[in-house]
């Protein structure tokens, strides 16, 4: 095949343009394809991504629910910022970390469509670590308390004790903020 | 921390002189990879997300924010800008520094704020969609070290403020449900010509979907992909750590990196003639124009930087080209001029800058 553009000389490279989904093609010989290509730099790309996979979920159930019709779902609304759950559907967006709680049984299928999965894995905060590592120390205190009884050491025993009360203490601080 | 009114207009100017590390054009890769780029999305346990929250909640972040900064060393060098005491122009130019996105700037809600450092690495958007969005930012590709950063100042403020966290759920609550888990975007801004020429990117960026990885424009969401410039990023926040999201990223990247130097080595050996003519054309036309468009700018400086990268010319380095894109933007031109511009007005004063810089 000759060049499309100066039909003189063979096409050696194919140059393929999609803009607003729309496919052209060109056939070049390699000096036309270096002249051309330059014009070539802006391509549109096909935008698949969450936020649109998201809204055609959203479409999708809430035709799904009218088309059952007869028998509507009760609203259900989140306790805390009054959010419905249709008020969500329609925007995309929650009100507030509680809504997460309240519609949990609506967004765990939602979120394992959306990311594969339904539960993080990743880093936890600062604060929520040390109350972790808080509990696990209680237990391991325990289990020492629970050895030093059996070997009748009261004064370690005692002194054990005192360690758990403090760290039980401070627990029932943060969680009383 | 400062954070006076009467100290916005030093901020602003001081922010219109400074350049910031991300344009350097000297980390690791940068021939291609421009930047990487890091950030969190958090939330305040129990207060209404803000396209929710009363002007009360908005109010509380807006105090707890200060709070936090005042109390900790480790913010003291940070400076706060509050959005409300800015021009429409004036918060576009944040846009175009990549400090806030442009949904924070057209936001109306009132208590958004925006903390940055000098070296303007580190950006805390403060009522955006979520409470807090934190932002880290670095020249080249070099996602590890941000994610090093930037998972010290989550800690510094997480050990301060209760996050919204579904411990054996959800992980981070955020506003929308795209970000939750570990409310992580992780992104690095390519310049890809090559691959664009040659049209050999839909094939990787079909691929990279698959994986949970999505392409999007300069600005971010939304926006349009300008001078072969295109940002990565993850889509999928929830179900991987952090480690796993951004080790991904940087493989994908440099997948795609070798893949355009291949197509950059066939360019440079079937085309040097062409090419070494596009770059030289487009340094004389930018050197000498007297009107020149922002998207006319755009397409010859990814010539020039094509250049720079190749080796054709080494004047202006990648770090100029950098600045130069960004000045070369409306709002920040009119800050320049230290007046408001009509369109046409814009164009002579961009080409009157673009030949200072590259003249200098």
């Amino acid at each position: 095949m000759l060049c499309q553009f100066c039909k003189k000389k063979e096409a050696t490279v194919t140059i393929t343009q999609i803009a607003n989904g729309e496919k052209t093609e060109l056939c070049l010989c390699h000096d036309c394809a270096g002249i051309f290509g330059d014009k070539l730099s802006i391509i549109s790309f096909p935008q698949f991504n969450l936020e649109n996979v998201l809204s055609g979920l959203l479409k999708a159930m809430d035709i799904h629910s009218r088309e059952k019709g007869a028998v509507p779902i009760p609203e259900i609304k989140c306790s805390n910022c009054g959010l419905t759950y249709n008020d969500f559907t329609q925007t995309g967006k929650l009100g507030c970390s509680i809504c997460y709680h309240d519609f949990s049984e609506q967004l765990t299928p939602l979120l394992r469509r959306l990311h594969g999965k339904s539960e993080h894995i990743g880093k936890v905060p600062p604060q929520k670590k040390e109350k972790l590592d808080k509990v696990n120390k209680i237990k391991q205190l325990k289990k020492e308390l629970e050895e030093a009884v059996i070997k009748e050491d009261y004064e370690k025993a005692a002194k054990i004790r005192d360690e758990i009360l403090k760290l039980e203490g401070v627990l029932k601080e943060k969680n009383a903020k | 921390m400062q954070n006076n009114i009467d100290n916005k207009k030093v901020l602003l100017q001081n922010l219109v002189e400074s350049s910031a590390e991300w344009t350097n054009g000297i980390g690791p890769l940068s021939e291609i990879v421009i930047s990487s780029r890091i950030r969190l999305a958090r939330n305040i346990e129990s207060i209404p997300f803000p396209a929710r929250a009363s002007e009360v909640d908005l109010k509380y972040i807006y105090n707890l924010t200060k709070q936090v900064m005042e109390k900790s060393p480790f913010f003291k060098d940070l400076r706060l800008v509050w959005l409300d005491e800015l021009s429409p122009l004036e918060r576009q130019f944040l846009v175009e520094k990549h400090l806030i996105s442009i949904y924070h700037a057209r936001e109306k809600h009132p208590y958004r704020g925006c903390i940055f450092n000098q070296k303007e690495t580190i950006s805390i958007m403060i009522n955006e969609e979520d409470h807090f969005r934190i932002q880290y930012l670095l020249s080249g590709l070099q996602l590890t070290k941000i994610w090093e950063s930037i998972n010290q100042i989550d800690d510094e403020i997480g050990k301060k403020v209760t996050y919204a966290f579904s411990e054996k759920k959800e992980g981070y609550l955020t506003s929308c449900p795209t970000n939750v888990g570990t409310g992580m975007r992780a992104s690095v801004m390519l310049h890809l010509p090559g691959l664009i020429k040659f049209n050999r990117l839909n094939d990787i960026l079909e691929a990279i979907s698959k994986i949970g990885y999505v392409v999007r424009g300069f600005y971010g969401e939304g926006t349009e992909v300008m001078g072969n410039l295109l940002q990565i990023s993850n889509q999928i926040t929830l179900g991987l750590s952090e480690e796993e999201i951004i080790d991904n990223l940087e493989k994908i990247t440099q997948q795609i990196v070798a893949q355009e130097q291949k197509v950059r080595r066939e360019l440079l050996s079937k085309f040097k003639n062409q090419l070494e003519d596009q770059v030289w054309r487009a340094y004389g036309t930018l050197s000498n124009a007297r009107i020149i468009s922002s998207a006319e700018t755009m397409e010859l400086l990814s010539k020039l930087r094509f250049g720079v990268e190749l080796g054709i010319i080494s004047h202006p380095d990648l770090g100029a080209i950098n600045q130069i894109m960004l000045l070369a933007q409306p709002a920040y031109l009119q800050l320049l001029a230290g007046k408001d511009l009509s369109p046409f007005g814009r164009d002579i004063q961009r080409a009157r800058l673009i030949r200072d810089k590259i003249s200098n």
